[in-house]
């Protein structure tokens, strides 16, 4: 499942970014890599980005819908 | 591992501001070094670094304000800035500034600049933020455990500031006491068997610490992988076996199996050191926060701010106008009785120039900037933005180019000004390009006056409606115009924070100092010019050379042509001098509707005005100010001569 599929408020954890080195880059430098636990805050009208929370840290970030296809999610498993 | 500190006291200490974007480096920056760089609440302030010379509790101290990086990963030009000038050995003391209201994210950071090795202190600044946040920060707890001395900071009230100094001095003098990150048991026997392999030749070519060479390795750092290929590529491989087996291990894909350990052993320290206290109320900025990021929420506090911005630029720019106008009249008209002959015409001319920035740019300038300034510093623009990003990408846009879209309704001179916030060129330069059409508030009241006036307001709506079509065209277009596509947003959105006013009026202040220097010169050259033109009885050539474009073209009477010409100073001439160049007060005897309706359009499209092109030129380069110019005057052409000749 990729990321642009979430819903508003699906916990997920990241489990892989596909495209270029770039998407890649980018994402890891604003702290969002393989293993974090996030969170699908809103997302935005007119197929606009998603904003999501780092679940440890709180931290808010919006991804583009472009870039959120490239974010391989698994949901968060039932503890 | 140590450094001893070879400085003494007299000497210049070289200290690097380091972190993450929107930690409130520049404010600290500020606070010591008086107002030097551009503070905002919005990532990207800071591209390249700033550096000043200060003299702070008696010493002479070198500041460099880094550009703000989540990581030294030198994925991306900041990154890259950043990491470079710290390992280029000129630094003493790295100050690591961090955002404690985000603690945990900062603390990624932080670690990865201890690996550097060289001293260093942490400013735990928004220490305010953290408590009203409900989140207490043991900062000697954090010092014992790091072996880095940690500093509260409250950088907008300049609180903490000089013991955070004192506390980088005193680590310079003394040894620095440098103790590595520990990672978990898998990954330090890692470390240690590659270590043991080291080859000398990559520590000749990396002239950094092992250990930080060795974790960029395991992090997939294609500049260190690049080295270590060229020093010796079976040990690259190694290396590569490694990491390899540190993801099976942990069944963690390779390129996240680092930053994974790192941020596991970054919220183990945050559990030490910092309480949270959970609250059963939002504070004020998150109830704010969970209401405008809702589509609906967003859309009312969206309508706000377009109300805002109108109300700013017509009833408080009017305002302001009119209560300059009276006096600089009165000095205008005392010139006549103290110069003559040609010193009376280029005085007069000078003048006119001076209130035209004065009086006509000022009032609607710095009332918009303001505005401009609080939505960076309350970090409503990312919100703004998120909420528009979709929308204005059919138009070839992205939603950080909102607020120099809106704020052109108000004056286009803060709205280029705001396009600094774009990091991309494309971007920056399709935005710079389309915010001319957007018709500014003198432009609006053209179409009042005219349209609305005399041909009701029926026409001057659809005129206006028709300009905002325009400039959403032309984006769309520039936008196709360029092979290159928007990469798309990934921003940071921090928290919604109260504005400060000293840093809001600092920031307003060089905003308006830039244009003072810049465009005003402009301005009053242009119009020394334009009252010789006139003493020298010019009209009839201006008119004359026109009349291809008034008469043919456009299709209205010849003598036009000047108070067109004379648009291009200030739009507001047009409309001055309409009535002048006409012979007679009623413009509706003299022109037709469709006359009219033409004129109107036309001055609301063609050339940007000068103050516009000045600050075009500053902002983007002439090529881009030319383009501009060129782009404004055939779409206006095309447009009003479209309606000239088929209605
Ligand atoms: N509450 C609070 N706000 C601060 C503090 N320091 C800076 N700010 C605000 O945080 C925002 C970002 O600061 P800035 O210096 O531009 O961050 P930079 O991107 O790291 O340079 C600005 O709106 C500052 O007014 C602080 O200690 N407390």
């Amino acid at each position: 499942m990729k990321l642009d599929d979430l819903g508003q408020g699906a916990l997920a954890v990241i489990a892989g970014i596909t495209g270029g080195r770039g998407v890649l880059a980018r994402m890891a430098s604003l702290g969002l890599y393989a293993g974090k636990k996030i969170r699908v805050v809103q997302t935005a009208p007119f197929k606009g980005p998603i904003l999501v929370e780092d679940v440890a840290t709180g931290a808010r970030t919006m991804i583009g819908r472009k870039i959120a296809a490239h974010v391989e999610i698994r949901n968060e498993e039932p503890r | 591992m140590s450094r001893s500190a070879t400085k003494s006291p007299g000497d210049e200490l070289v200290i690097a501001l380091a972190g993450q974007p929107n930690c409130g480096k520049s404010t600290l920056f500020n606070a010591v070094a008086g107002f030097k760089v551009n503070t905002g609440n919005f990532s990207g302030t800071t591209v390249a670094y700033t550096e000043t010379r200060v003299f702070f509790e008696g010493r002479t101290v070198k500041l460099i304000d880094l550009p703000g990086t989540y990581s030294i990963s030198a994925h991306d030009i900041a990154e890259k800035v950043a990491r470079d000038y710290l390992l280029s050995g000129s630094v003493d003391v790295i100050i690591n500034v961090l955002d404690s209201s985000t603690l945990a994210r900062s603390l990624e950071l932080t670690i990865q600049l201890m690996e550097m090795d060289v001293p260093m202190v942490i400013a735990l600044n928004m220490f305010d933020e953290a408590q009203k946040k409900g989140i207490a920060i043991d900062a000697a707890k954090l010092a014992s455990l790091t072996g880095v001395e940690a500093c509260p900071l409250v950088a907008a009230q300049g609180s903490g500031v000089h013991e955070l100094f004192r506390a980088a001095f005193k680590v310079s003098r003394e040894a620095y006491r440098y103790r590595k990150p520990v990672y978990d048991k898998d990954v330090e026997e890692c470390i240690a068997r590659i270590a043991s392999r080291y080859p000398q030749s990559l520590g000749e070519l990396a002239r950094v610490n092992e250990r930080f060479v060795i974790i960029r390795l395991l992090e997939m750092d294609p500049e260190f992988e690049a080295l270590a290929q060229e020093a010796d590529p079976a040990f690259l491989q190694f290396v590569r076996e490694n990491r390899r087996f540190l993801a099976e291990v942990h069944a963690w894909p390779e390129t996240g199996v680092f930053a994974s350990h790192r941020h596991a052993m970054v919220m183990d320290l945050f559990e030490d050191v910092a309480v949270v206290k959970s609250r059963a109320k939002l504070s004020f900025g998150e109830a704010v926060d969970s209401f405008i990021i809702n589509p609906a929420g967003g859309l009312i506090a969206f309508a706000a701010l377009i109300f805002l911005m109108f109300s700013t630029s017509f009833w408080l720019g009017d305002l302001l106008s009119g209560l300059l106008e009276g006096p600089l009249d009165l000095v205008g008209r005392q010139l006549p009785g103290l110069l003559s002959g040609n010193v009376l015409i280029l005085a007069a001319g000078l003048w006119d120039g001076v209130t035209a920035g004065l009086g006509i740019v000022l009032p609607f300038l710095v009332p918009l900037l303001t505005l401009m300034s609080l939505l960076e510093d309350t970090g409503l623009l990312p919100r703004i933005a998120f909420m528009m990003d979709g929308l204005l990408h059919r138009f070839g846009l992205h939603g950080k180019s909102v607020v120099p879209l809106i704020l052109g309704y108000g004056c286009n001179v803060p709205a280029i000004m705001a396009a600094r916030n774009l990091e991309y060129e494309r971007d920056r330069i399709i935005t710079l390009l389309v915010v001319p059409f957007i018709s500014c508030s003198a432009r609006t009241v053209i179409i009042m006056a005219l349209a609305g006036k005399y041909l009701g307001a029926g026409y001057a709506t659809l005129i206006y409606l028709g300009n905002i079509a325009v400039a959403l065209a032309m984006s769309f277009l520039l936008s196709r115009f360029n092979v290159e596509t928007s990469p798309g947003i990934i921003m940071d959105v921090p928290p919604l924070r109260r504005p400060y006013a000293g840093i809001v009026l600092r920031k307003v202040w060089a905003m308006t100092y830039e244009f003072l220097a810049f465009a005003w010169p402009v301005i009053a050259i242009s119009s020394i010019v334009l009252a010789v033109m006139a003493h020298a009885g010019v009209d009839a050539y201006v008119n004359a050379a026109l009349s291809p474009v008034t008469a043919f073209v456009l299709d209205l009477p010849e003598n036009l042509g000047i108070t067109l010409f004379l648009g291009i100073f200030r739009k507001e001439l047009t409309l001055i001098m309409l009535e002048s160049a006409l012979g007679t007060a009623n413009v509706a005897s003299v022109l037709s509707p469709v006359q009219l309706l033409v004129l109107v359009v036309f001055t609301v499209l063609y050339i940007p005005c000068i103050a516009t092109i000045s600050t075009l030129w500053k902002e983007g380069g002439w090529k881009v100010a030319a383009a501009s110019v060129a782009l404004n005057t055939a779409v206006a052409l095309v447009v009003a001569g479209t309606i000239a000749h088929v209605l």
